[in-house]
């Protein structure tokens, strides 16, 4: 009810305003609850933890050593030496590592679930080119056995997008990985919602194979413009609807349009773009999209040529979403270089990501960034732990618009965290402990920590 | 561009080492100062001197008892010394685009007992220098199948991407049991055993009837391989996950006395003694832990290492694949990290898949063909890389086309990209 009052003050404050001019009486206001599904996370148990002795990777690519960090009140209390917490359980993490929890801005955990089979196909919505009405989070199974794996390899936030096979495909919803029964006591408070597109094969060819528009990339284009011209009019309706009411008149609210009601959260800035865009010369005319209808074209994920237009992507603010080496499996995707997103990342004010779009890899991120920054450094860069980190935890949180909550070890920032055996750009790292909001989500060595889904349980 | 400044320097290293023309061959060499992994009874031999001569390895030992008759002398520098590693099951050089179906001949329809993938291998495939940059000296490829049972028979090629790689065709029989996605698993076993069963009365057949020589004549190519499979000189490989279904396969090599290799096994952990007793190679993909299907409940990231700890012999693959084959080495380094013994992870990407598919490599020794890797360090790790490599003695550029782009769009220049080359 809380999203309520904003509305019902704005009511009584133009009746008093200009009730009185007013021949005909105000229906009342129509609004449209904009977080109809919220989020009910609730912190685990947790105490005030201090992690002593540690190689700290702040994800402001600082690198301390022999450093401690202090969770409390489910924030980053304090990193540094030598510090001193009363009352608080000791970790010591002495030839360990600590860096912020890992963030996968690309999984389909939840919607394609394992085990595969047809009652789990939830993630593509494939019977009409836009179907932005649909919500990646109304398909999310909170059982997918994948939660746990992910969270064992050290992933404390997931966005959890609708599969590429549409223009536009529809709501991504952003998640804490903690075991729960529903999608909302996962759901990451506050986070923006994402709006998934797809440029490229994937919807030519699925539309296109069945005579339907679009067929080419031009009609891709097509796609996107005809939805954001329907867009840019539902919001102007909305808006004067808006306007006349507040000036009094007993105005009409625009019909209500569940896919409308998504673009026009793009085109206010409240939800984010995240687009499944390979090639460099389709990048540049998404970023050239999203001028065209005022909105912000966001985070390109996949991004294979991101290489070829480092500077473009930087100048406008775009966030690059990498893998460090798939390719080969659609021409879209056959100009990869392994050091890909270490040549994003040297642009000035750049913001490259590495992602995962797999249930398999996500729980390696890590050492996908491993292989970037070492291919890359035998390769004339110069990559530190502490400049890669950031790929896998701000940068992603960048990318999200929740870098303002977690994705770095600062302090008030939520303390997801994760305390590694050795260096985690090794191939024999293995994440020991894992923290969300301050609370223990996972610990190898102790059984009680290791959560098991609904699905796995009792199978012989 | 703040990361970037040693990459001229890197790059004209790079020419002067793997330009395309510039690959040393000496007819003999020797390699000194490293540490050898030989995949043999050997084990791990430290500062140690191995000796090529016209291919072949004809020395391996300390850097005392090495005489050094030779035409050139590559220092490792502390560096380790692997056999070539050797992929297996996947479709590489079958496929330059996966989704181009003109560049794509991995799969057929109509693919049986006698598809032989090999015609539709090219060597110049982009993804074969690509491999090379994991270590991959050779590879056993197969086809991904069509519509029956039978996904043909697996060919063994070197990665030189020489005209002349392939170096064996139908080399093993490959069969998919388990799942199905219509129909019933029961009916793909009885034709595998109804076909055996057949093969085996013809076989009785033949050598009761001492003229019998029509008979072979007779005989149809189909017909011909599962005679090959019954004399147990071809190995025969099934793909299965399922328990039930490993066991009835065991069962059919216990019957047919085949030379079975079980690939895929996801439940092989369940019954690891079984499959021990039966001396049966099992390939696995080491990074399988999710429950992908009903068939493969019990994947972990401790499989391999508990396999091999059963004495199961395993070989480490990346089944399927067609273009990143070379992350071989890291699956290893995974199965290391998740309990496996190092020196097992090592057998299972070079002396394990060689003697299971006959193949003349994989280890470091005296009369093997030299396909070796020096390594500037720890193989599994991401922190090392292939320093260099040689496939029957002749040295291998890692370089690929990816290494082209990247330095197209890192070079600096004042003209177009496009006039970077």
């Amino acid at each position: 009810m809380t999203k309520m009052m904003p509305s019902l003050v704005m009511i009584a404050v133009t009746a008093a305003l200009v009730g009185c001019n007013q021949s005909e009486a105000q229906d009342p206001k129509v609004t449209i609850n904009k977080n109809p599904y919220p989020s009910t996370y609730q912190v685990l148990p947790s105490t005030k933890t201090i992690i002593k002795n540690a190689t700290v990777l702040t994800g402001t690519g600082e690198k301390l050593e022999n450093a401690d960090v202090i969770m409390m009140d489910g924030k980053i209390n304090a990193v540094g030496k030598n510090l001193a917490a009363d009352d608080a359980t000791i970790v010591d993490a002495q030839g360990k590592w600590v860096t912020p929890g890992i963030i996968d801005v690309h999984s389909h955990l939840g919607v394609y679930p394992s085990p595969n089979a047809e009652s789990h196909n939830d993630g593509n919505e494939m019977t009409n080119p836009v179907t932005a009405e649909v919500w990646a989070e109304h398909s999310v199974w909170p059982q997918d056995p994948g939660f746990n794996r992910a969270r064992e390899g050290g992933v404390t936030t997931m966005q959890i997008l609708p599969g590429s096979a549409n223009l536009i495909g529809g709501r991504g919803v952003t998640l804490k990985n903690v075991p729960a029964q529903s999608m909302q006591a996962m759901k990451f408070p506050d986070a923006p919602y994402g709006l998934k597109m797809a440029c490229g094969e994937n919807p030519k060819s699925l539309y296109g194979g069945r005579s339907e528009l679009p067929m080419t990339r031009m009609g891709n284009m097509a796609g996107y413009r005809q939805a954001f011209i329907e867009a840019t009019e539902y919001k102007r309706a909305w808006d004067k609807y808006e306007t006349d009411y507040a000036a009094g008149k007993n105005a009409a609210a625009p019909k209500r349009d569940l896919t409308l009601d998504t673009l026009k959260g793009v085109l206010e800035g409240e939800i984010l773009i995240h687009n499944h865009c390979y090639k460099a010369e389709e990048m540049v005319m998404m970023i050239d999209l999203g001028k065209e209808f005022n909105y912000h074209s966001g985070t390109f994920h996949h991004a294979i040529e991101a290489y070829k237009i480092a500077d473009t992507l930087a100048e406008n603010g775009n966030c690059a979403a990498m893998w460090p080496d798939w390719w080969g499996f659609k021409l879209e995707a056959y100009d990869m270089v392994l050091e890909n997103v270490a040549i994003v990342d040297s642009v000035k004010n750049s913001c490259a990501v590495v992602h995962s779009d797999s249930p398999v890899t996500i729980q390696r991120l890590n050492q996908e960034s491993a292989k970037i920054m070492h291919n890359a450094n035998a390769n004339g860069f110069n990559y530190t732990e502490e400049q890669a980190i950031s790929w896998i935890t701000v940068n992603a949180a960048k990318s999200l618009g929740i870098a303002d909550k977690t994705g770095s070890l600062s302090e008030g920032k939520n303390a997801d965290v994760v305390i590694w055996n050795v260096n985690p750009f090794s191939v024999y790292a293995k994440a020991e402990q894992v923290f969300i909001d301050g609370a223990k989500v996972f610990d190898h060595q102790d059984t009680r920590y290791q959560a098991q889904s609904d699905f796995l349980l009792g199978q012989e | 561009m703040k990361n970037m400044t040693q990459s001229l320097l890197a790059l004209s290293l790079a020419s002067t080492l793997f330009g395309a023309s510039g690959l040393a061959f000496a007819d003999s060499f020797a390699i000194t100062h490293a540490t050898v992994h030989t995949a043999t009874a050997q084990g791990v031999l430290n500062n140690a001197v191995v000796v090529v001569k016209d291919g072949v390895i004809t020395s391996v030992g300390s850097a005392t008892d090495a005489t050094l008759d030779v035409d050139k002398v590559i220092d490792a520098k502390g560096g380790i010394v692997t056999p070539g590693f050797i992929g297996s099951m996947n479709i590489l050089g079958l496929v330059e685009v996966n989704a181009v179906a003109d560049s794509s001949d991995a799969w057929d329809k109509k693919a049986d007992i006698t598809f032989d993938p090999s015609f539709g291998y090219n060597p110049k495939a982009s993804s074969i220098a690509f491999t090379r940059k994991g270590g991959i000296t050779r590879n056993i490829v197969t086809s991904s199948g069509g519509e029956d049972i039978h996904s043909g028979q697996t060919f063994v090629v070197d990665l030189s991407g020489s005209w002349d790689s392939i170096k064996a065709t139908n080399t093993a029989v490959f069969v998919r049991l388990g799942a199905k996605h219509e129909g019933s698993r029961a009916a793909a076993i009885q034709q595998l055993i109804a076909q055996l069963e057949k093969g085996q009365k013809s076989l009785a057949k033949a050598s009761k009837d001492k003229k019998g020589n029509n008979d072979v004549s007779e005989l149809e190519e189909a017909d011909e391989i599962v005679k090959s499979l019954l004399s147990g000189q071809k190995p025969l490989i099934v793909a299965a996950d399922r328990a039930s279904d490993i066991l009835a396969i065991l069962k059919l090599k216990q019957r047919f006395n085949v030379n079975l290799v079980l690939v895929g096994a996801a439940d092989a952990v369940l019954i690891s003694d079984q499959i021990a007793k039966a001396k049966v190679p099992v390939i696995v993909d080491a990074m399988r832990n999710l429950p992908e299907s009903f068939d493969s409940l019990h994947n972990d990231l401790s499989n391999a290492g508990k396999l091999h700890a059963a004495g199961v012999k395993v070989i480490l693959s990346n089944m399927g694949d067609s273009h990143n084959v070379y992350n071989l080495r890291y699956s290893a380094g995974n199965a290391v990290a998740n309990g496996m013994d190092y020196n097992a992870a090592m057998a299972a990407l070079t002396v394990n898949v060689a003697d299971t598919f006959n193949i003349d490599s994989g280890s470091i020794m005296v009369g093997k063909p030299a396909d070796i890797v020096i390594w500037n360090g720890d193989p599994f790790e991401f922190s090392s890389h292939v320093v260099k490599m040689y496939i029957d003695g002749k040295e291998q550029s890692t370089q690929s086309r990816h290494d082209k782009l990247r330095e197209r769009y890192t070079t600096p220049s004042d003209l177009p990209r496009g006039y970077t080359k």
